[in-house]
This record gives C-alpha cells, sequence and structure tokens, in this order.
C-alpha cells in the first residue's frame, strides 16, 4: 500500500473512532449483528462503560426493579441463585464476551431472580431503562431477541443453515420449501365419468405424467398414472373407452400445502408412489410428481429407494452403498437439519436390510418359518449415522424350549449369512456380538421376554448396559405382531420395577455434559492429542438418549426415537412442554454439530471421531452448544430430583 | 523574544468563550467513585516540546466510576503541513487530513470547554500537559492551571508486582488483560487508558484512597522512594 493510500484510508476513519470501534465489536455478536447501524449508534451513545472486578456484584435480587441493561464487553459474569432447599448458592448460568443481561427482568419490570457476579474482572457496557425501552421500541430484532432469547438464536442457526443451503443449490427452493409454493400450476383433473382415451389425451396435452380423478367438489377420489396406463394397455386396449373411474385403482396419496418437500419425497419412498397431491381443506391445489422433487434437488433419494428395493444382488447393494453416503454427504452439504438425515439414512438402511434379508432367502431357501428382524441401539432409535455396526437380532414364535431349539438351529445359518452381506453393505460386524447370527440373539418370545426379566431384576452392570441396547428395539422385516406383544410386556415389567428405574436414573446420570461453572466447555486431553476435546456424543447426547429412554420406559411409552420420546412425554405430561421442546432443540443441535463434525472429518481425510475442539466452532455455534449442554444438564437436575438421587 | 509572549488576537466571540473558561476543582471535593476526570491523548508531529504541533486531541471522560458513551472528544487539528515524517505514519493522519482539519482555536476552545473545571489523566501526562500548555498559550493566550495525573505512575504505584516501571501503554494493556480493537490514534488511546483509569482506581478505593488529592499524597511519596531507590545504585 503506497504512502498516499494509507492516508486517505487513515483520514476516513478520523469521526468518533471509539463509537465505531464498539459498533464493529457489538456486530460480532447476535443481536447487535441484525440491528441497524443507526440504532447500533443510539445504543453505543447511551451507554456506559463499567469496570467490575473479580467477586464483585453486579446485580442482585436486593437492587430492586432492575434499571440497567449489561452487555459484557470482557470478562465472564455467572448467576448465582439461591435454592430455598439447599445452603449453597447454586451457578445458574455463565455469561461470556458478547453476552448480555438481564432481559426476562427488564422485559418484565422486575427484580432479577438471580445474583449476577463477575467470575473474573469484567468490563461491561452498560445502558439505563429509559434508552432499552426506546431502544426495544426502535429496532425489531432487538425485540425478537429481548422476548425470546435463547431460541430466537436457534431460529438465526437454521436461517444461516438455510440460507447455506440455498447458496450451495443455487436455487431458490430446498427441501424445506413448503408444498403449497411448489405445486402452483393448476392440476389436471377430470370426474370419474371420464373416457380413459379422453383422460390419457389430456395428460399428453398438458405433457404430464398423471391426472387426478376427482368428484364434482374437486375432492380427489384417485389418481391415474402411465405406469397405471400401462397396466391398461397390457390386459386389453379395449379396456381404454371405459370410464376412468373404473381404471383408476390407486388411493391419491395426499398431503397439505403446509408440509415439505422432504416429507413427500420421503411419502414417495415409504409408499412407493411418484405422485402426491396437494390437498387443503379436502380440495385439490394441485400434484407434487417425483419429477418435480428430481427438479429442485440433484438429490435422488426416491430413486435410491426404489434402486435399493429392486436389487437383483448382494453386489448391486454394496455398490449402492457408496451413493448412500454420497447422498447424505450432499444433503448435509446444502444443509439439510440432522433429523432430516437420520430419517433418510434409517429409511435406505431399512430398505437395504429388508433387500438383503429378500436376497438371502432367496438364495438359500425360504425357512419356512416366520420371522421378525429386530434391531437395537441406535439404528433401533432410528439414529444412525452413516458410520455404524449391526445391531440386530431375531424373535420368532415357539411353544416350547424344545420347539424353541428347533427353529433357532434352522435359522442360524440364515441369520449368520445375513450378517456378512449386510457387513459387504458397509454395516460393520458388530464386536460385541450384538447380532442375530448370535444363538444368545436368535430368540423365541418367550425367550426374549425371559431374557428381558433378567435385565429388569437382577441388576448387573452388565444387565444395566444391556438394557440400554436392547431396550430401544424395532422391528425391520417380517410380522410385527410378536414384536407388539413383547414390547408391551416388556414396557408393564419395567412401569412396576421401581428399583430398576432408580438403577437406569443413576446410569442416566454417568455421563455429565462438559460445562462447568468457571470455563466455557471442560475439555480433556485424549492419549496423545495436543489439544483438549471434548466427547460430543458420549456428553452431548446420550445425556437426553438416556433420559428419554429412562422417562418412555417408565411410562408406557413404546416408541423409540429420542425426539419422538420427548414429544409423547410432554403430550402425556411427564415432562412440560417448554422444557421437553428446550431438550429437543438442545437435542437436534447437538446432533446437528456432530455430523458436521464428521463430514468435515471426512473432508479433511481424517478418522471419524466424536471429539470435538470446540474452538473450531463460530461464536454463535459455540454459545448455543453451550447453552444445549446446559439443557442436558437440566435433564439431569431433573431425573435426580424426580428418583431422589 | 516579546513577540513570542504576544497576546493572540482573538475574534469576540472567542473572547468571550475564552473568558467564560472554568478554573479547576479542588481535588477533595468528590470520592474517587464520583471524580469526574477527562482522559486525553494528543497525537503530535513529533517529540520535542518546543517544536512539534498537537494535530489531533482524543478525549474520554471518566465520570461516576463508568466512561459514558455521550461524552466523547474527538478533533483532528487544521495545520498546513506538507512534510511526512516518521511520527506522521505512526499516528497515520495524512496532510490531506489535516488540512481538512478544524481551527485550532475552535478545537482548542472546545476541548477547554468539554473539560470544564475537572482534572486531566493521561498515560505519560507530562508529555500531553507541556503540548496541550503550549498550544493554548499560542493559540488562545490561555495559562493551563488544570491538574495532570499520570496513568504510568498510577499502574506502578499500585501494582509493583508487575515489575513495569518504565514500560509503555502496550504493557499494561497486556498485563490488565484488555482487549484493544485499534490503537495508535488519540481517541482509542484515550480510551484504554480510561480503562486502565477504572480498574486502578478500583484497586485504589480499595486501599483506602478516597479521593485525588489522596492519591497525588500517595504518589507524591512514592515518587520520593523511588528517586531514593535509583540514588541508591
Amino acid at each position: 500500500m503506497g504512502k498516499a493510500d494509507a492516508f486517505a484510508k487513515a483520514g476516513k476513519t478520523a469521526v468518533l473512532q471509539n463509537i465505531q470501534g464498539l459498533m464493529e465489536f457489538l456486530q460480532k455478536f447476535p443481536p447487535f449483528n441484525q440491528m441497524e447501524a443507526a440504532h447500533l449508534v443510539f445504543l453505543v451513545e447511551n451507554c456506559q462503560l463499567r469496570f467490575y472486578s473479580s467477586g464483585e456484584t453486579l446485580l442482585s435480587p436486593q437492587d430492586g426493579v432492575v434499571e440497567h441493561f449489561f452487555i459484557i464487553k470482557q470478562g465472564r459474569v455467572y448467576g448465582e441463585r439461591l435454592q430455598a432447599t439447599r445452603e449453597q448458592a447454586e451457578p445458574a448460568f455463565d455469561l461470556t464476551v458478547g453476552e448480555c443481561f438481564p432481559m426476562a427482568a427488564l422485559v418484565g419490570e422486575r427484580a432479577t431472580r438471580t445474583t449476577h457476579v463477575a467470575a473474573e474482572d469484567t468490563f461491561c457496557l452498560v445502558l439505563d431503562k429509559a434508552s432499552f425501552v426506546k431502544l426495544l421500541s426502535l429496532s425489531s430484532p432487538f425485540r425478537d431477541f429481548a422476548i425470546r432469547g435463547v431460541s430466537s438464536l436457534l431460529e438465526q442457526v437454521n436461517l444461516q443453515v438455510q440460507r447455506r443451503a440455498a447458496e450451495s443449490l443455487g436455487e431458490q427452493y430446498s427441501l424445506e420449501a413448503r408444498l403449497g409454493e411448489l405445486a402452483l400450476h393448476q392440476p389436471v383433473s377430470c370426474l370419474p365419468a371420464l373416457p380413459l382415451n379422453e383422460a390419457v389425451g389430456l395428460m399428453n396435452e398438458h405433457n404430464i405424467g398423471s391426472i387426478v380423478v376427482v368428484d364434482n367438489d374437486q375432492h380427489p377420489l384417485g389418481i391415474f398414472t402411465l405406469r397405471d396406463l400401462r397396466q391398461v394397455i397390457a390386459s386389453g386396449v379395449d379396456n381404454l373407452i371405459k370410464p376412468i373411474g373404473q381404471a383408476s385403482t390407486q388411493q391419491a396419496f395426499s398431503l397439505s400445502p403446509e408440509a415439505s418437500a422432504f416429507d413427500a419425497a420421503i411419502a414417495m419412498t415409504e409408499h412407493h408412489i411418484t405422485h402426491v397431491c396437494v390437498v387443503e381443506n379436502g380440495q385439490l391445489k394441485g400434484v407434487v410428481s417425483e419429477r418435480d422433487l428430481f427438479s429442485l434437488q440433484r438429490v435422488d433419494l426416491v430413486h435410491l429407494a426404489q434402486t435399493i428395493r429392486h436389487a437383483e444382488r448382494i453386489e448391486s447393494l454394496v455398490g449402492l452403498r457408496r451413493r448412500i453416503c454420497q447422498l447424505v454427504d450432499n444433503m448435509l452439504a446444502h444443509g439439510a437439519s440432522s433429523t432430516q438425515i437420520s430419517h433418510i439414512i434409517t429409511l435406505l438402511n431399512d430398505h437395504t436390510v429388508s433387500r438383503v434379508i429378500e436376497l438371502t432367502l432367496e438364495e438359500v431357501g425360504d425357512p419356512g418359518i416366520p420371522f421378525t428382524w429386530l434391531c437395537f441401539g441406535s439404528e433401533g432409535r432410528c439414529e444412525q449415522t452413516l458410520y455404524t455396526d449391526q445391531d440386530n437380532g431375531i424373535l420368532f414364535e415357539a411353544d416350547n424350549p424344545a420347539e424353541a431349539q428347533r427353529v433357532r438351529t434352522l435359522l442360524l445359518p440364515v441369520a449368520q449369512r445375513i450378517n456378512q452381506y449386510l457387513a459387504q453393505c458397509g454395516f460393520a460386524l458388530c464386536k460385541g456380538n450384538i447380532m442375530a447370527g448370535n444363538p444368545d440373539l436368535c430368540l423365541s418370545r418367550i425367550e426374549w421376554l425371559k431374557r428381558f426379566q433378567s435385565f429388569v431384576f437382577e441388576s448387573t452392570p452388565e444387565h444395566l448396559l444391556g438394557s440400554s441396547i436392547f431396550f430401544d428395539l424395532r422391528p425391520v422385516w417380517g410380522p410385527i405382531s410378536g414384536y407388539e406383544q413383547l414390547r408391551n410386556e416388556l414396557l408393564d415389567l419395567i412401569e412396576q420395577a421401581s428399583l430398576f428405574q432408580r438403577l437406569m436414573a443413576e446410569n442416566a446420570l454417568r455421563h455429565r455434559p462438559p460445562i462447568g461453572r468457571f470455563r466455557d466447555f471442560v475439555v480433556s486431553r485424549k492419549g496423545n492429542d495436543k489439544i483438549p476435546t471434548l466427547d460430543i456424543k458420549e456428553q452431548g447426547l446420550t445425556p437426553f438418549v438416556d433420559g428419554a429412554r429412562l422417562l418412555s420406559l417408565a411410562n408406557g411409552i413404546a416408541t423409540t426415537n429420542t425426539l419422538e420420546r420427548l414429544r409423547q412425554l410432554i403430550d402425556a405430561g411427564v415432562i412440560e412442554a417448554k422444557d421437553g421442546s428446550a431438550y429437543k432443540e438442545a437435542y437436534q443441535f447437538i446432533q446437528q454439530t456432530r455430523m458436521q463434525h464428521h463430514q468435515q472429518q471426512a473432508r479433511e481425510g481424517k478418522p471419524y471421531s466424536n471429539r470435538l475442539d470446540p474452538d473450531t466452532l463460530n461464536h454463535l455455534d459455540r454459545r448455543i452448544l453451550r447453552e444445549s449442554f446446559r439443557q442436558a444438564q437440566r435433564l439431569q437436575a431433573s431425573l435426580a430430583l424426580r428418583y431422589h438421587l | 523574544m516579546s513577540w513570542f509572549f504576544r497576546k493572540p488576537e482573538l475574534e469576540p466571540e472567542y473572547l468571550y468563550r475564552l473568558g467564560k473558561l472554568l478554573s479547576p476543582e479542588a481535588l477533595d471535593i468528590h470520592s474517587l467513585a464520583q471524580q469526574r476526570l477527562v482522559v486525553l491523548d494528543l497525537e503530535t508531529t513529533g517529540f520535542d516540546l518546543r517544536r512539534d504541533l498537537v494535530i489531533s486531541i482524543g478525549a474520554v471522560v471518566i465520570d461516576q466510576g463508568a466512561i459514558p458513551f455521550n461524552q466523547l472528544f474527538e478533533r483532528t487539528l487544521y495545520r498546513n503541513i506538507t512534510k511526512v515524517t516518521e511520527s506522521v505514519l505512526i499516528h497515520g493522519i495524512a496532510p490531506s487530513a489535516l488540512a481538512a482539519g478544524e481551527d485550532p482555536i475552535k478545537a482548542l476552545l472546545s476541548l477547554m470547554e468539554f473539560v470544564g473545571n475537572s482534572p486531566f489523566l493521561a498515560y505519560h501526562a507530562r508529555f500531553d500537559q507541556q503540548m496541550l500548555e503550549r498550544a493554548l498559550r499560542k493559540t488562545l493566550g490561555y495559562r493551563l492551571t488544570h491538574p495532570f495525573f499520570d496513568v504510568a505512575e498510577i499502574a506502578p504505584m499500585l501494582n509493583p508486582d508487575a515489575k513495569l516501571d518504565k514500560a509503555g501503554l502496550d504493557d499494561w494493556v497486556k498485563y490488565f488483560g484488555l482487549n484493544v480493537h485499534q490503537r495508535h490514534h488519540a481517541s482509542a488511546d484515550a480510551l484504554v487508558t480510561a480503562e486502565i483509569a477504572l480498574i486502578l482506581f478500583k484497586q485504589a478505593q480499595s486501599r483506602g484512597i478516597e479521593n485525588l488529592a489522596q492519591l497525588e499524597q500517595r504518589l507524591a511519596s512514592w515518587r520520593r522512594k523511588q528517586q531514593a531507590n535509583t540514588l541508591a545504585f
């Protein structure tokens, strides 16, 4: 840079540098980074910088109605709430640079319920209440933040993710797009009386692959697609003059305009259909085809699922596995949420497992005994990542031990072959031998129940560990009635067993979320690591998984997925809606962070690991991760209280 | 040499404003927690007290134990300088910016109105004091009597363990672990100096120093001790 340039640049910053400097500082942090410059100037010009030495109290309940708004410029502040039941004050929260307080007390025009203490030498920007109120009325991002607090931060992250998704897709649509926005063109429909050849003429005229049959009030009755036409022609050309109402046997699958493109893709995959009707108040509003979804996503989820279901050989499934990985990578890169990804992985894995079983049975011949393929652990909870072990077993019906033994002898070779084929398809063999080919896991319903009884009534560490794996069970293939019966018996068993519940509660407190009172994150060095890290799965996710499992099993909730368990626990009134949704958001955020972490490792060619250095996250992500861990802490504290631990 | 002491000729408006400037207040009126001080940082064309000129003034205020951001002072002074010197590069104020600066008469009058009857605080205050004294005398014919307090004295007196006797502002910034975003602009340096002063005043209060008069007493005896130590070697 020449001298003249340097001078010109210096000249520009000559006016009110300190105001500008503070604005630049604030613009690194939400909600200030979303506020208009003029409103930030107002904030800065009306505030004071104050210093608090370590241990000094900034605010306390005795001060009366809060008169000031604080933003930490440097240092750290913790909140201390006096517990009526305990003598010692409990740290309630820990705030660092860029964070502000006490929002709730200011907005509610009351005293703070927490004593705010400087954890180290701290500088705060302090705004008087009148200016704070003025700022609320001036700036809507600030107002949003004041009213909704951290949950508005999560929304910001989601917005960021979606924005990133839209950027990398280079299109304005993503899988989150509402169907109402996609299916804009007027759907082509006809009455059931219309002759088939005329209906096909209409389809040809509009260059579309389907026509919806409706009644006089536009209520969809069925859908007729090119696939159906093939069948009609195959069964005799005469049929072409019949009314379409007699030919369209397919029930039209419909979703509301509020559903997302992702919902439609999943529906197509699950139901093996190519078209979804968009229906509002019973009236047809549009049609979304597989082709529509392809055109807005390069994601070929539906196609992939179909290819898996129709694979003729194990080798083709092995090849498809690579495409599943690519798909997941793409979706992660395009900003899909962790919930969507888990959903897709579960779906495609289930299809793969089912197809492997079918192909194996074709190969070795049907043993002639109905059996159900079960999965456990993360697969049982529909929470798999791509990097996963097999955790499976077989359930069959047998009236007596001798019969069970006979069936087992027949099924074991089949099961072992299935395990091997699954391994070829990328599901690593389980080191703990939790696999259907293991005689201990190829059991009749009565044998399973006995096994579960021993888990519940004979408390050993092995049994406790076993329960945390086997009690997240789900059928993937085969009849489900035996599974349902077993599951109901299991729930009855646990509901009565208060001692076992207590042990599970103790177990759920084993992994502590990695946040401390004074430090941002509690990290540790593993082995020869130079950089200290935390285990995002064990310390972050496991508390939620364990807690949700315990509360569900204890309250007769049959579902296995952690988010679904939390949802049903709210519905059942076991946990409060506010707490439950905070847990859900926190869990999803940690899972998302973990998946992005894995993706990063894959990009850098590093081995896959759950250990994360929090310093590699950006400021907003760090802050929300910390808040999410705090929710895990709250869940554990509520379990401790519930089970008197 | 009589031309040197000649009073500058000022327009009536400026004379009027000059007449209304306040004399400094006594140092024992307010407690340290309430005392108003003006934290000053000057940029000059160089370090020669007789020849170099003040080219930019930055000031922030400490009032009621806080730094209020509605009391900031920032001026670049009009100077007809064409030569680019080393220090111009340090403070980064271009000759063009100086040419666009404010009339020094107006700028200095505004500064003293901003100061009112408050004492000054600066880092290496002696330099700022002498520079400002000369500028006020030559530009306004005004004799500066406001007391100056030096952070470069208060800091080592209250923090002998730091062993930073001959330190610069940057050393204290590091010692107190301050996050500084910009430096080497008059007003940014004034803000950093004020932040250090907030810490120092908390320390002083915890050691029973109640007002600036008492602080001055402690400083005087500290200076004597320092001198004695120097002589002893």
